[in-house]
């Protein structure tokens, strides 16, 4: 267990830094970069608030609640950048029982759809943890390798990552959020490539993992989890349930063409053939409505992001804030490729959102925060090289 | 320069740095990767996605037409379409585990047994993406309700059809019969027709008969909907709807009013559960009311009629959903005595004058042939013969044709074939004839059956139509026609599609002269008091009785009877003149009254149609009791 120690140095460093120093550092690409996609994000919300009819300026719109969550987002994130990130290293361990004790609290009280227990309300608004609960591990593992960083050819420390992920994990998957759980397990895969684990026993651990596909599907996963997965296998076995998601989804991408529909002018979600058009498939309904065009701006917009914070891992001048950016790629790239291929056809369907593009204000707080400490990481960075 | 307090972690940064390298890498092949299928889903394949798309949304939908509205012969309005609500599901919007709920609210809302509702989902002709009909009818109030509550109700929708509205009610319920939701091997056969799964066809009488006339064309719309099926908005009309064709019928509905006058004081005066009237124009071959009963209510229909009130019609004896003046065939018994008479005088086996002795019977072998008069008549001619209805005399006319002779007369007469009215379910009745005999019972006609075909007993049977349509050739002088029902047809423009024409089958192989001596033995029949109960009227009327015999003994060695009675009004009182312009039928099945009830309703009818002030029933020969000792 870790013990809580004061770091004096982080407040020397704030002082004899000067602002103008601090804004050199600052990564404005990161923030316009982030700032672009949310705003795709909002003008999907916009789109499908106007084709259900609703006025997108009513105070219970999901577009004005997105601008909402946007405004604090954006709070949040700037609030993040002048927190020093060094702290977070002294509060590890509280922000990881924390972690664990909202994650609890959601299934008391949490609510969703079909009996999961996801969503807490706060006032008129709700709030999924187990968002937070991503970033809150990467920085709990981020701080868990860093310590490491000399014994990372250890089987232990890797076994430790794992052994430390498993409650939240076990927490998630009770709620049950499969595509959390997983998005968890590519962070901890990412966080331990990136930060130089041993390939053997990394490969070892998934080759374990792996073998315990058959376990998993027996004894962990729920019947419709296991139908999701089924129907990616064969579409036509459920073509009215998750085989009819994926097919209406490759027809609202599909026919997208090359510009697309134009904004609000999709059917597919409009006309409700596309279910949760403005969740999980978001992505359909933007290449139905931008075309090629703007699914690959987003892809383009993903990558240079992806480029910034990585460059933020590099500059870093700890280990700490290397891992933490190991974390945020890891989560971004894995949410990535997995909601878009299952939106295209070519990964199963998990319930993983899009950064940025799916709706959800959870998700969009929990991104300002990871991006806040990236840039508070950028301000912190020593000049030096490695 | 590494800052103080920072622990030098210079080992191990080429490693990771190396692993930034080849995650970035794989982030930059993973994009690729997507960014391939996009290429291939929006751009290359775009076009079949958009189609899918729009095939999605979009599907072709019928508009119905107006169906075309039924006139009497005067211009009577008989058959409207009234604006209602109709309650319909689409199977596959419902769960099947909410069908119960939503079984049991329907029900309760629309005052319907809940059998009757899953019959309708389970009995669907079309299929689950079709849409059924549950109710028609549906009170605004109801149909409301039923459309704010869409939420608790899946799958079902409210929607507005026109409905048939029989003016006069039941009047005219068996000739123009109904309309009902298609069945699923009709809509199989129409489908090519543009019938819906939830369409309404003519199920009976002129409704069944003019279907196409009527029904015009549905148009289609390309509508665009959402994944539940709720319409969005019409994107084209594709073709309109062409209205149907209006009928005027050839009926008269103050006559339909005056025959059901009387057959309704005869159906309760003698407790009969079946009698038939029809009154026609023996000059055109025009049918000018017809009634059947028992009958049902059209209306009935058009709103809907419970699975229970269906089986109970269905299921009544006296066969209510069946118009008897064409749909079942009786024993002529003597008003068949015609056709023997006639084609005796056509052959030359008799002359007007020729006298033959009649008897108390006749005997073949050992079976006695009874007249119905125990006494016999003595010598008389076919005039007489005819008038007094004697047995013996025309078993002896019978003998004289030969049963192939006879049956050459009674198919010359329209005996044996249906008559081509336009309704459906016309019967041909029996004309019995040595190649009949063999190919019904594989022997020969027997000399008895010979003298019992004579007298239209036996073997004959007909309908009551095939009746009237004989008696009309004998009162417009040997012309037979085709009954028709309908008089014309107007297209929605106003344009007439088919006018009237009179459509004569045949003329009868027969001179005038034996039309001529056979209308005067017809009239006679009730000079002569034989049917003297017609004779003292203020109108002039010619015809014949008859008493068919049919089904099993009593205790007392006697059979059920039928009563008839054909008849025609010549148009100036003079019989030599075939200008008849009204010849009628009145049948009473199952009749057990002490006088023939079938004359008497028909006198009923002829009473009330002249405007006879004084009222010329006698009401003691619709008693129940023993007829026997007069015919």
């Amino acid at each position: 267990m870790g013990v809580l120690k004061a770091e004096p140095a982080k407040v020397h460093d704030w002082a004899t830094t000067s602002v103008g120093a601090y804004w050199r550092a600052y990564d404005l690409q990161l923030a316009i970069y982030a700032l672009l996609l949310a705003g795709l994000g909002l003008a999907m919300s916009y789109s499908s608030t106007v084709v259900t009819g609703v006025n997108p300026l009513d105070p219970s719109s999901n577009f004005l609640r997105g601008l909402m969550w946007s405004g604090i987002a954006v709070i949040v994130f700037i609030a993040a950048t002048f927190f020093d990130y060094k702290w977070l290293k002294t509060f590890a361990w509280p922000i990881y029982f924390v972690n664990l004790g909202l994650l609890a609290l959601s299934l008391v009280i949490g609510t969703g759809v079909g009996g999961a227990a996801r969503w807490i309300a706060i006032g008129p608004l709700q709030f999924q943890f187990s968002e937070l609960a991503k970033i809150l591990m990467i920085v709990v593992l981020a701080n868990y390798l860093a310590e490491r960083h000399d014994r990372l050819g250890s089987l232990r420390v890797i076994l430790g990552a794992c052994v430390l992920m498993v409650p939240t994990w076990v927490l998630v998957m009770l709620q049950p959020d499969l595509g959390t759980s997983l998005v968890l397990a590519g962070i901890l895969a990412g966080m331990l490539f990136l930060s130089g684990a041993s390939m053997k026993w990394l490969g070892a651990l998934a080759g374990l993992v792996i073998a315990l596909v058959p376990i998993a599907w027996n004894y962990i996963l729920r019947d419709y989890q296991k139908q999701r997965l089924l129907s990616f296998l064969n579409p036509a076995s459920d073509p009215q349930g998750a085989g009819y998601q994926l097919t209406q989804s490759q027809i609202a991408v599909g026919s997208g063409g090359l510009f697309g529909k134009g904004l609000t002018n999709g059917t597919q979600d409009a006309l409700a053939f596309l279910p949760v058009g403005d969740t999980d498939f978001a992505f359909a309904r933007l290449a139905e409505e931008l075309g090629f065009i703007g699914a690959l701006l987003v892809f383009v917009l993903f990558v240079v992001l992806l480029w910034r914070v990585l460059m933020a891992g590099y500059r870093s001048q700890d280990r700490f804030g290397t891992i933490f950016a190991a974390g945020i790629g890891s989560l971004l790239v894995f949410q990535l490729v997995v909601n878009v291929g299952m939106v295209i056809g070519l990964m199963p369907v998990t319930g993983i959102p899009l950064p940025f593009i799916t709706r959800g204000g959870a998700s969009l707080i929990s991104l300002a925060i990871g991006l806040g400490i990236l840039q508070s990481i950028n301000i912190r960075q020593s000049r030096a090289e490695w | 320069m590494v800052a103080p307090g920072i622990v030098d972690e210079r080992p191990g940064r080429e490693r990771q740095l190396v692993r930034f390298i080849v995650f970035g890498i794989a982030v930059l092949v993973a994009v690729s990767g997507l960014t391939a299928r996009m290429v291939y889903l929006q751009l290359v394949s775009g076009q079949t996605y958009q189609q899918l798309a729009t095939s999605n949304s979009t599907f072709q939908q019928a508009i119905p037409s107006t169906r075309g509205l039924i006139y009497d012969r005067n211009g009577l309005l008989l058959v409207a379409n009234l604006p209602s609500y109709s309650v319909k599901i689409r199977p596959s919007d419902l769960p099947f585990s909410q069908r119960a709920t939503v079984v049991a609210q329907l029900s309760s809302l629309l005052k319907m047994d809940p059998a009757d509702i899953n019959t309708a989902i389970d009995g669907n002709p079309g299929s689950n993406f079709d849409l059924v009909r549950i109710a028609q009818g549906v009170p605004v109030a109801t149909a409301n309700l039923i459309a704010e509550e869409h939420l608790a109700l899946p799958g079902v929708e409210v929607s507005v059809d026109a409905l048939r509205h029989y003016t006069e009610g039941p009047l005219f319920s068996e000739v123009l019969g109904y309309t009902g939701a298609i069945d699923a091997t009709t809509l199989k056969q129409l489908k090519s027709a543009g019938y819906q799964p939830d369409d309404l066809i003519g199920r009976a009488g002129v409704e069944d008969q003019y279907e196409t006339q009527l029904r015009g064309s549905y148009g289609m719309e390309t509508i665009q909907r959402d994944a539940t099926g709720r319409q969005i908005q019409v994107l084209s009309t594709d073709s309109q709807p062409v209205a149907g064709d209006s009928l005027t019928l050839t009926l008269d509905t103050k006559m339909q009013q005056q025959a059901q006058v009387a057959v309704n004081w005869a159906m309760k005066a003698s407790k009969l559960k079946s009698a038939v009237f029809i009154a026609m124009n023996p000059q055109t071959g025009e049918i000018l009311a017809m009634v059947s009963t028992p009958t049902y209510d059209d209306n009935q229909f058009a709103q809907g009629i419970s699975n229970a009130q269906f089986q109970a019609l269905l299921n009544n004896p006296d066969k209510p959903l069946i118009n008897h003046a064409v749909g079942m065939q009786f024993p002529e018994d003597s008003t068949y005595k015609l056709v023997t008479g006639s084609g005796a005088l056509a052959d030359k086996k008799l002359t007007p004058t020729t006298l033959v002795q009649t008897h108390p019977y006749i005997q073949i072998g050992r079976d006695k042939y009874w007249d119905w008069n125990k006494r016999g008549f003595g010598k008389i001619n076919v005039v007489t013969g005819f008038a007094h209805s004697s047995d013996t005399f025309f078993y002896q006319v019978a003998q004289m044709l030969g049963i192939q002779r006879l049956a050459y007369w009674a198919r010359q007469f329209g005996f044996g074939a249906p008559t081509g009215i336009d309704l459906p379910g016309e019967v041909a009745g029996i004309v019995p004839d040595e190649q009949w005999k063999q190919d019904t019972f594989g022997q020969a006609i027997l000399p008895g059956e010979v003298l019992q075909a004579g007298i239209g007993q036996g073997f004959d049977t007909s309908t009551p139509l095939q009746l009237l349509n004989a008696y009309a050739a004998l009162a417009n002088g040997g012309t037979l026609y085709q009954p028709q029902i309908v008089r014309q047809i107007t297209g929605p423009d106003g344009s007439i599609v088919r006018p009237f024409a009179p459509i004569v089958l045949h003329k009868i192989a027969a001179p005038a002269s034996v039309f001529t001596t056979m209308r005067k033995a017809a009239r006679m029949v009730v000079t002569s008091g034989h049917t003297w109960n017609l004779r003292n009227e203020p109108f002039v009327v010619a015809g014949k009785t008859g008493t068919a015999e049919f089904g099993v003994k009593d205790a007392q060695g006697r059979l059920p009877y039928h009563n008839w009675f054909v008849a025609f009004v010549p148009l100036h009182g003079d019989v030599s003149k075939p200008d008849s312009q009204l010849a009628v039928v009145g049948f009473n099945e199952d009749a057990n009254t002490v006088g023939n009830s079938a004359t008497e309703m028909v006198k009923y009818f002829l009473q009330i149609h002249f405007g006879v002030k004084h009222d010329l029933r006698m009401f003691n020969l619709m008693k129940i009791g023993d007829f026997y000792g007069g015919n």
